[in-house]
């Protein structure tokens, strides 16, 4: 009876159309990326395309531009995430009180959340202009010697890692604030009523109540630095020499300034698997089976 | 006293360190090129319209408008329409079945955008599609219907079984239910999420670089025609900035509560 029941539930109908187009559409367009990334398929010269198996797999073993973009986006997303999460914990605990503005304080930190990515690259590269820019205004201030943000190869992966922060600690501190505050108080109460200290109630009893929404905010920041684009697009170009070159960047310059749409989906496919493999490290080592959720 | 003092200065300086760019860009927009690059720089100066004049006499600036405005709404309304149908479906299944399709909808986030761009591209250049606002609504269209999926699936979560049950009891047909019951329950999630598809959709700059052409710009694009080779005009590119991003700031102050909401997939309510 029951399975009859379920068989015939028409809620199904609503919802099962456009999970089979949206299934469907991923199928087909999976299977259409791994033909073309079997192939040496170039938008120069089209219609010619032939058979070379793995050749593009193996071509990203052997391109060091390729090695070194891959080595830069672990280093980026691995400082952006931790920064991010480190700083907006530290804000978080900061903000822990009752104070007079607090809602109008919640609504100005959204205000780099929702702004045009764009715009945030062409703001900080406005703010880091070697000559009129802000950022060394500031400095010659303090009397430290003035600093070519975007145009030294040593410096300018970390200028738009300081544009990312900017962005992306208040998404940090509004999401764990938000899990903060629905967390019960009670556990709270009863460690200072023991005698602990504050340093360790905030240690031994607050982090583990947050530890669900920090890692939760860390795979959401990894993702999303992983494929970091427009900020690099704005800011540098992938410049100077290279040495801002993310692989996402790279796999968009073989696409269309080289238009090798064939190795730029190999780069593609390995970025995804690479991000899929990182993810479940990460979810592993964040969510322990035995653990406590 | 003296740390409540403390705080206040902490507060300030996190303040300050959020808004002073913002600042910087909208109160550029308002100098003369000489003020703009005056240092040490000019905090008081009288202000002027000059780069917003600039700005409003760029045909491409003002159809790149046109085109942001008419693709986010119509490929976010299409998404909403869409998605809240699949929710309804979806809001009703067991649990186990939910959780099966959510990291369906997350291995879609995972996945980099050039992964579905270039086929899309490639596609497009060979039936000519490239240069047609079509192509950019359904592409923005596919990226946004698992997003608004899972987000209205919180919403009707929230609202209570019962009122679907009384329903059901009165003779009604699950689509009237859904559109008698549910879609006015959950109004204001279903603005919220239409807000938020807006708001993505008018920001996303990569899947518009590729996919639009002369005619299709979308605002974030068109913009990165003022950086030029010649150097960059400052002035009008601050005035263009600030005009970009000045609606997105206002729509989503409106749905605040939702943003954070929106961008975990729900997984998070804030």
């Amino acid at each position: 009876m029951r399975s009859i029941a379920a068989a015939s539930d028409p809620t199904k109908h609503f919802f099962q159309p456009i999970i089979v187009c949206l299934t469907v559409a991923s199928v087909a367009l999976t299977l259409f990326v791994i033909w073309i990334s079997l192939h040496d398929l170039s938008l120069m010269r089209a219609g010619r395309e032939k058979f070379v198996g793995l050749d593009n797999y193996i071509r990203f073993l052997g391109d060091p531009r390729a090695m070194a973009a891959l080595w830069r986006t672990v280093l980026f997303t691995t400082l952006a995430t931790v920064i991010e999460i480190a700083l907006g914990l530290a804000v978080v605990l900061f903000l822990d009180r009752d104070f007079v503005m607090k809602r109008l304080v919640r609504t100005l930190l959204l205000v780099p959340i929702i702004m045009t990515p764009v715009v945030v690259g062409l703001t900080w590269r406005f703010l880091f202009d070697p000559a009129t820019g802000m950022a060394n205004y500031v400095l010659s201030l303090v009397g430290i010697a003035q600093v070519d943000w975007l145009g030294s190869p040593q410096i300018a992966l970390f200028s738009v890692l300081i544009a990312d922060i900017w962005q992306w600690t208040p998404f940090v501190i509004l999401l764990v604030m938000a899990a903060l505050e629905s967390a019960p108080t009670d556990p709270l109460n009863a460690a200072r009523v023991d005698g602990a200290r504050e340093w360790q109630v905030t240690w031994y009893v607050l982090l583990p109540m947050l530890r669900r929404a920090l890692a939760i905010v860390a795979l959401i920041r990894a993702i999303d630095s992983i494929k970091a684009f427009d900020l690099f697009y704005i800011m540098t170009r992938g410049g100077p020499a290279l040495s801002t070159e993310t692989l996402n960047y790279y796999g968009y310059i073989v696409a269309f300034t080289n238009f090798d749409i064939s190795y730029a989906l190999a780069i593609a496919i390995i970025l995804t698997l690479f991000t899929n493999v990182a993810l479940l490290t990460m979810y592993s080592v964040l969510f322990p089976k035995t653990g406590n959720r | 006293m003296a740390r409540r003092a403390l705080f206040y200065v902490g507060l300030v300086l996190l303040l300050l360190a959020v808004l002073f760019p913002l600042y910087w860009v909208v109160v550029t927009s308002f100098k003369t090129t000489r003020d703009a690059f005056a240092i040490p720089p000019v905090w008081l100066f009288s202000p002027t319209l000059d780069n917003y004049r600039t700005v409003f006499a760029n045909r491409v600036f003002l159809s790149a408008f046109a085109n942001s405005f008419i693709v986010s709404i119509l490929s976010s309304a299409l998404a909403v329409a869409v998605g809240s149908v699949a929710a309804y479906g979806l809001a009703q299944q067991p649990a186990d079945l939910r959780r099966a399709r959510e990291k369906f909808i997350l291995s879609l986030r995972i996945a980099p955008a050039l992964l579905f761009v270039i086929p899309m591209y490639y596609l497009a250049t060979r039936i000519g599609a490239l240069n047609k606002h079509w192509l950019l609504i359904a592409a923005y269209a596919f990226v946004n219907v698992p997003f608004a999926i899972s987000l209205l699936i919180t919403f009707f979560d929230d609202i209570p079984k019962e009122l679907r049950d009384a329903a059901r009891v009165d003779g009604a047909r699950e689509f009237r239910v859904f559109w008698h019951v549910y879609l006015p329950a959950a109004c204001g999630g279903i603005v919220a999420t239409l807000i938020l598809c807006v708001l993505f959709t008018w920001n996303e700059f990569f899947v518009a670089l590729v996919l639009t052409g002369r005619d299709t710009q979308t605002l974030p694009v068109s913009i990165t025609s003022f950086l030029t080779f010649q150097g960059i005009q400052w002035g009008a590119l601050t005035a263009a900035a600030t005009l970009i991003m000045l609606p997105m700031i206002v729509l989503g102050i409106l749905v605040q509560g939702q943003v954070v909401r929106g961008m975990t997939l729900g997984s998070v309510k804030g």
